[in-house]
């Protein structure tokens, strides 16, 4: 932001002859945008519900961007979003005020290293910032009540006062020094290996039903690995096989599709987990179908022909590690992520680690 | 008619354009023949949520809606791979923090089935009974929303009324109103004293007597029946075909309900109705969450009773199957720095919205989940909501999305 856009729109309210006239107007009707950008909007709601009624102190929230003059930005902004909310505050008459909302709109809180989002207040100028995850309902009220008085009064005042700390004394570093934080027990290995192996369980219906499989699969191995779940690992040829001789057995929806990254072995594991809603005894079972495919190649059909429900699944998990469903109509596109993050939950893509940097 | 052209300056200013999501080429082509228009409604409009849905129409019948999710994907299944388990617990809760019990519970209950513990029987009770409080909100907050999208701002501040309980509920015994963070491995953070039980027993009678005005306010009101009312349906055989889930699957007649399938909890001790509708319609997907908050308050007061009975204390089991009466001391040495057995472990919950999917991959050695899979009841439900929109006219484009209850944050994760 080049210019400052929160000084101009004050600057505007209290000059000219009308400017007491422009002051009331603007501070008793602040109606904010209807754009609800994540899940600090739960308590924004019951703000302007009856619990707290909001509209009290004139603000209300309203449809369209264009007859209003309040972002209440809630709590994250992802890349994708980030584009809409400039475009939504763009579009807004001036003079307009922006209230941020919940800590994850100020330094990210608890998703602060996500790969996909970002901070609100480099996109569009806040005038208030209300701290909390989420923030309860008199937290938004008290700040909507301060931007009110700073219509009035042209000037910005907060409203919790904290006592002043010497940082640098308080943590024995130089101000602007790099510290990391102690370390965190968090204990990764380098090379693990993935097993997932039979386990003993009392299941009268799961031996039969594990027979029953094997004498259809005799190419693969079956096992169950706890009570209502079943393994099967096969070659990725039989891929297609497996689902065919599974969706005739009676199991009609996708439960989960599910991808796990190996880059040491140079693979990728992908499971499917089908179960069913039409045959009762097979409502709690959870078949899961593994094969292996290289990483540096990975293609696989796609099962969308079986099960329709395993579509956007598969175009999520084609975001994710780009592994290419041959056969599902959407491969090539993004759907979830915003169009500058490529195959995140590849092991091989790091998060930001934590460090703590003092500044004044 | 002679065609004419109206000069009116539609193109957007040209340092904003390079602010617009892309839209696929395929589409755009596609839009220019034959006398079709494509609409992009959201992520700003008027209802709750934020994503964009690609609306093709002929005339003003719907012809197919491409959805475009993620402007609220913020990474969990990453961010968990990175944290201990237990700093998991309100990661994974946050997609749906109206619903905080019932998605930390699916999570909490992956660890435990690793770990293969027995959580002592006054947790389990404390858990159905705070999971079905969450349920009872978050059919408020969807009861909420749907107003919102039918333009029924009354209908609007009932529910929100309601919710203020449950709200004050979740404070008194977690000390969040919303995000309480309270399931955790092997237990539950705190007891349950009496006089919150009264608390939560006298709330239940308020909700039950209220929402009788908000039958007659709302449910029952000629213009909701009329906007709702077949409207946006989805047939048995399709609900199945594209794997809906929770309450919108047993709408279309589909008796299929987690707590009674693969009971967790105290659910198996309990009595309680699945229901079911057979429309299939908007109408009867709301109908039977607003019956499921009836049978929700019959759970809550069962729990109270039998909480009531129960002796106080012992609410957690620590790694070795030792009760505990507090999570205070060793409880978060043990737990913080847990390592689970190497294997997968899956386990179903039902959340308000419907089946609710942990998948932990363990390997055996890192004190952090290899790979986390969680899918939600939104992201299930999102291929049928996209079908049951074909077919209808544009302006119902709203009652279909509120009585889906869509929540994004939930879908995207």
């Amino acid at each position: 932001m080049k210019k400052d856009v929160n000084a101009e729109n004050i600057e505007f309210l209290s000059s000219g002859l009308i400017a007491p006239i422009k002051k009331w107007g603007a501070k008793w009707s602040l109606w904010a945008v209807h754009l609800v950008t994540s899940c600090c909007g739960v308590e924004l709601a019951h703000a302007y519900a009856s619990g707290y009624d909001a509209e009290r102190w004139g603000s209300l929230n309203f449809g369209m961007m264009r007859q209003t003059n309040l972002i209440i930005v809630e709590g994250t902004i992802t890349k994708k979003m980030a584009r809409a909310l400039r475009i939504t505050w763009e579009q807004m008459p001036d003079p307009k005020f922006v209230i941020l909302i919940g800590a994850c709109g100020i330094e990210g809180g608890l998703f602060w290293n996500s790969y996909h989002i970002t901070r609100p207040w480099k996109i569009i100028p806040i005038d208030y910032f209300v701290p909390g995850c989420p923030p309860t309902p008199e937290g938004l009220i008290s700040a909507i009540r301060a931007l009110q008085k700073k219509i009035e009064s042209g000037e910005a005042k907060t409203t919790a006062k904290f006592r002043e700390t010497d940082l640098a004394k308080l943590l024995g570093t130089e101000v602007g020094k790099e510290r990391k934080p102690p370390k965190p027990p968090l204990k990764i290995a380098e090379k693990p290996e993935i097993k997932i192996e039979p386990k003993e369980v009392e299941w009268e219906f799961g031996k039969k039903l594990i027979e029953e499989l094997k004498n259809k699969m005799p190419f693969a191995e079956i096992f169950a690995i706890d009570i209502n779940r079943i393994y099967i690992k096969t070659e990725s040829k039989f891929y297609e096989k497996v689902a065919e001789l599974l969706e005739s057995e009676g199991f009609d929806h996708v439960k989960s599709l599910n991808v796990i990254d190996l880059p040491h072995e140079n693979k990728f594991v992908v499971e499917c987990s089908v179960s069913s809603y039409s045959v009762e005894e097979l409502m709690p079972v959870i078949v899961t179908f593994s094969v292996e495919i290289p990483r540096d190649k990975p293609r696989i059909p796609s099962l969308i022909r079986f099960w329709p429900s395993i579509d956007y699944q598969e175009r999520e998990m084609h975001d994710f590690f780009g592994v290419w469903f041959e056969g599902n109509p959407w491969m090539g596109n993004k759907f979830l992520l915003a169009p500058e993050v490529e195959t995140p939950l590849r092991k091989d893509f790091k998060l930001e680690e934590p460090s703590y940097v003092l500044e004044r | 008619m002679d065609e004419y052209s109206i000069p009116v300056p539609v193109k957007p200013p040209a340092e904003i354009e390079s602010l617009y999501l892309p839209v696929p080429p395929w589409l755009e082509e596609k839009s220019k023949e034959g006398d079709e228009l494509v609409l992009f409604v959201g992520p700003q409009h008027g209802g709750s949520g934020h994503m964009r849905l690609i609306v093709r129409v002929h005339g003003d019948v719907i012809r197919e809606v491409i959805p475009d999710p993620g402007f609220v994907h913020r990474g969990v299944e990453k961010l968990a791979e990175n944290k201990l388990y237990i700093q998991n617990i309100p990661l994974v809760e946050r997609p749906a923090i109206m619903d905080c019990i019932n998605m930390s519970l699916g999570y909490v209950r992956a660890i435990e089935k690793a770990l293969d513990i027995e959580v002592p029987e006054r947790a389990k009770y404390i858990r159905t009974m705070l999971a079905e409080v969450c349920r009872i909100g978050t059919h408020l907050y969807d009861a909420g929303i749907l107003s919102v999208f039918l333009g029924h701002t009354t209908g609007f501040m009932w529910p929100f009324a309601l919710r203020e309980l449950t709200c004050e509920i979740l404070m008194r015994v977690s000390g969040a109103r919303i995000t309480a963070s309270y399931v955790v491995p092997g237990g539950v953070r705190r007891d349950v004293d009496r006089g919150t039980l009264n608390f939560i027993s006298d709330a239940m009678t308020y909700i039950q007597q209220k929402s009788k005005d908000f039958e007659k306010v709302f449910i029952r009101n000629p213009v909701t029946i009329a906007r709702m009312k077949d409207v946006g349906v989805l047939s048995r055989k399709e609900a199945i075909k594209y794997g809906v889930v929770g309450p919108f699957l047993r709408a279309s007649g589909v008796e299929y309900d987690v707590r009674a399938v693969e009971p967790y909890d105290a659910y198996d001790e309990l009595t309680w109705d699945v229901i079911v509708a057979d429309d299939g319609d908007s109408y009867s997907r709301f109908l039977v969450r607003v019956n499921e908050i009836q049978q929700s308050i019959g759970i809550v007061r069962q729990c109270v009773k039998a909480l009531k009975d129960m002796p106080e204390g012992k609410i957690a089991v620590d790694t070795k199957g030792k009760m505990l009466d507090s999570v205070k001391g060793t409880f978060f040495r043990t737990f913080g720095r847990l390592t689970l057995p190497a294997g997968e472990f899956t386990t179903l919950t039902e959340a308000s919205r419907g089946t609710l999917l942990y998948t932990i991959v363990s390997d055996g050695k890192s004190n952090a989940p290899y790979r986390l899979r969680v899918v939600t009841p939104g992201w299930y439900y999102l291929k049928g909501f996209m079908e049951s929109l074909k077919g209808c006219r544009l302006a119902d484009l709203q009652a279909v999305y509120g009585s889906f209850g869509y929540f994004p944050p939930e879908a995207d994760r």
